[in-house]
């Protein structure tokens, strides 16, 4: 045979048209699919923007639910707060676990113990963090007695001290959320201080730094970036989570700061005007929605955006 | 990371004052962090104690009972507590958005890794991942509102049209009583938008993105020389990309439990568009609720101690079948992505 006959790899699988043609359905079908994903979260995206703006005046963050134009200031409000409490809370709890994870566990059984349980707590359901809330700290109780009922934060003398005057509080909305937090931001900080390079720990130890030192003066100043998107990412997160709060904070029409008032928030405002007949409300759920989307997305967007080389997984 | 930095590596510190400082940091940052896991290990003891604790009286009045009885009916006199119901609304929910999810999150991360031009694939990656970012009761309003009445006046209209003659298990015609009595047909009792169907759709745009980002970054792994190889034996586009798909099924498998177990957590979507009646029906159209969504209706109207503490009983039951999905997941992931 010739050697200008020797069939390219070009031509070689040319005579083969049923492969050729599964190859081009599926990369049609792939195309497809990747369409419709977008589709989904334009066609959300838009009706939320088309039905929300129209009741985006600025009375809607200076009014009330129960004033004439209805607003949401005191939601807007209350998910800001509950949102600080849960970080307040998670923050410093979920730091603390991944330094832990990152610099001191030892390898084998106790990492990977600290691990599966950061997963499973990742893995709860977030309602039960909610009805677990419930159970401690809104709900008296009134099935055991003597030093187990004080011991529980639901009991009237710990509320009467704290000052809570109905079961369901900003502390306890704050709590469920901050649960939810604390796995999120745990990952994030062991992933980011795991980042830094063994190189920066081996020059401050050189230059005489203890352990301790070179993790406050070296390690964590160089994750810091990481450490705070991991966070911002956390606290968008929970600024969503509806659920946990139904039995926590409960929702309250009034303007409330303090947190030991029943607190409202937006997401349950929107579960709240959603389930009623009346056109104004429905169209204040979508107002709402727009709000609450618009600062989360821009919030998430804006520090994946910032920070698009080290990246945090939502897993 | 093993840290070769250990105390005794270091130079002493000349001032005294400096020496004191550091041990006293070095040992309330190692007691700190360690108070920090001691507190997050608290946190799931006292998860579980607080619902066994609350579903103690129905685990001892109603045990294994429990998970055979489908009816729900808290009426103090005549109360029944039975499971089956919310699991059964769980299971199908979860197992229609596992079947539209999977292909749909299998076809974007192929478009991602593999057809999709470089400038194309992160802007298509990052929208994906915002679906994601959307709060779950925005998809309930939209599914509500939105989806729900589409779909009744076209999908199931259409699937009602084709389907309604159809049994899944053939009965026999009997005259009259037999049909109506156990609808062994996927559309019985026609179109109504709030439903089983609703409930799955919605969780398959919601456990979309989790799917594919963790199916992307697996068959980001598929090795150069494998698909050169795969070429140079002649292979088209497609049958690579089998290899690449046979190659990470471990990955893909663990991605979609992973997917499973957000599906059966998720509460405010599902509760909005799946109809909260407490009946089990073979049907898709028929309303129900799931395991999760049974707190937002019911949690706080559950004024008897029995009736509360069947509620915590569901709660672990969901907790419970929550935390395998997830562990199984994690395993499966462990294995591909050795950390």
């Amino acid at each position: 045979m010739p050697a200008d006959t020797i069939p390219t790899p070009q031509s070689f699988h040319q005579y083969e048209w049923w492969p050729r043609l599964v190859s081009w359905l599926a990369k049609i079908l792939c195309t497809a699919a990747a369409a419709l994903a977008l589709a989904m979260l334009f066609l959300i995206l838009g009706y939320m923007l088309w039905k929300g703006i129209s009741g985006l005046h600025w009375s809607f963050f200076t009014h009330l639910p129960l004033q004439e134009p209805m607003g949401m200031r005191n939601c807007i409000v209350g998910t800001l707060i509950l949102a600080g409490i849960a970080g307040l809370i998670g923050v410093p709890i979920g730091m603390l676990c991944g330094i832990y994870l990152a610099e001191y566990a030892p390898k084998g059984w106790t990492t990977q113990g600290i691990r599966l349980t950061l997963d499973v707590l990742a893995g709860t359901p977030t309602i039960l963090f909610g009805v677990v809330v419930y159970q401690i700290m809104v709900v008296r109780p009134q099935n055991y007695n003597g030093w187990v009922g004080h011991l529980s934060l639901g009991s009237h003398r710990v509320q009467s001290w704290m000052g809570i005057t109905n079961g369901y509080s900003g502390w306890a909305g704050g709590l469920a959320l901050a649960l939810i937090m604390v796995p999120i931001i745990a990952r994030a900080t062991e992933e980011m201080l795991r980042m830094v390079p063994l190189a920066h720990r081996e020059a401050s130890a050189g230059l005489g730094a203890s352990k301790a030192e070179t993790l406050w003066r070296v390690v964590i100043p160089a994750a810091k970036a990481g450490i705070i998107t991991g966070i911002m990412l956390a606290i968008a997160r929970v600024a969503g989570e509806t659920a946990p709060l139904f039995f926590t904070a409960f929702g309250n029409d009034a303007m409330v700061y303090n947190p030991n008032r029943q607190m409202p928030s937006l997401t349950e405002q929107i579960y709240n005007y959603s389930q009623s007949d009346d056109p104004h409300w429905r169209a204040q759920a979508w107002t709402a929605s727009l709000v609450l989307v618009s600062m989360v997305l821009v919030f998430s967007a804006g520090v994946r955006i910032a920070t698009r080389k080290r990246r945090i997984r939502g897993w | 990371m093993s840290n070769p930095i250990t105390r005794d590596s270091l130079a002493p510190a000349s001032n005294p004052c400096h020496r004191i400082f550091r041990i006293v940091l070095d040992r309330l940052t190692i007691g700190l962090s360690i108070s920090g896991v001691a507190l997050m290990f608290g946190i799931l003891l006292l998860i579980f104690a607080v619902l066994l604790n609350g579903a103690w009286m129905a685990i001892a009045h109603i045990g294994w009972h429990f998970f055979t009885t489908s009816t729900w009916n808290p009426v103090p006199g005549m109360d029944r507590y039975g499971v089956l119901s919310f699991a059964y609304g769980t299971a199908v929910t979860t197992f229609i958005a596992l079947l539209l999810a999977v292909p749909l999150s299998i076809g974007c991360a192929v478009f991602i890794t593999r057809i999709a031009p470089q400038w194309l694939a992160g802007p298509v990656s990052f929208l994906v991942e915002l679906l994601a970012a959307i709060p779950s009761v925005v998809y309930g309003l939209w599914g509500a509102f939105v989806m729900s009445p589409w779909l009744q006046t076209h999908i199931e209209m259409w699937m009602w049209k084709a389907l309604r003659n159809v049994e899944l298990i053939p009965l026999g015609y009997y005259p009259g009583h037999r049909r109506e009595y156990f609808p062994a047909n996927l559309v019985h009792g026609g179109p109504s938008g709030s439903d089983y169907l609703a409930g799955g759709l919605i969780l398959t745009i919601m456990i979309l993105p989790i799917i594919t980002a963790i199916t992307r970054d697996v068959l980001q792994q598929f090795p150069e020389e494998l698909e050169q190889g795969a070429y140079g034996l002649g292979a088209t586009w497609w049958q690579t990309t089998r290899l690449a798909l046979t190659y990470c099924r471990v990955g893909i498998f663990g991605a979609a439990v992973l997917g499973m177990a957000r599906a059966i957590g998720e509460t405010m979507a599902v509760v909005m568009v799946i109809g909260n009646t407490d009946r089990v029906s073979s049907s898709l159209f028929a309303g129900g609720q799931t395991m999760a969504g049974v707190f937002v209706n019911e949690f706080l109207e559950a004024a008897h101690p029995i009736y509360l503490s069947a509620m915590m009983y569901v709660a672990l039951t969901l907790l419970i079948s929550a935390l395998l999905t997830n562990i199984a997941a994690r395993i499966l992931l462990n294995r591909i992505t050795p950390a």
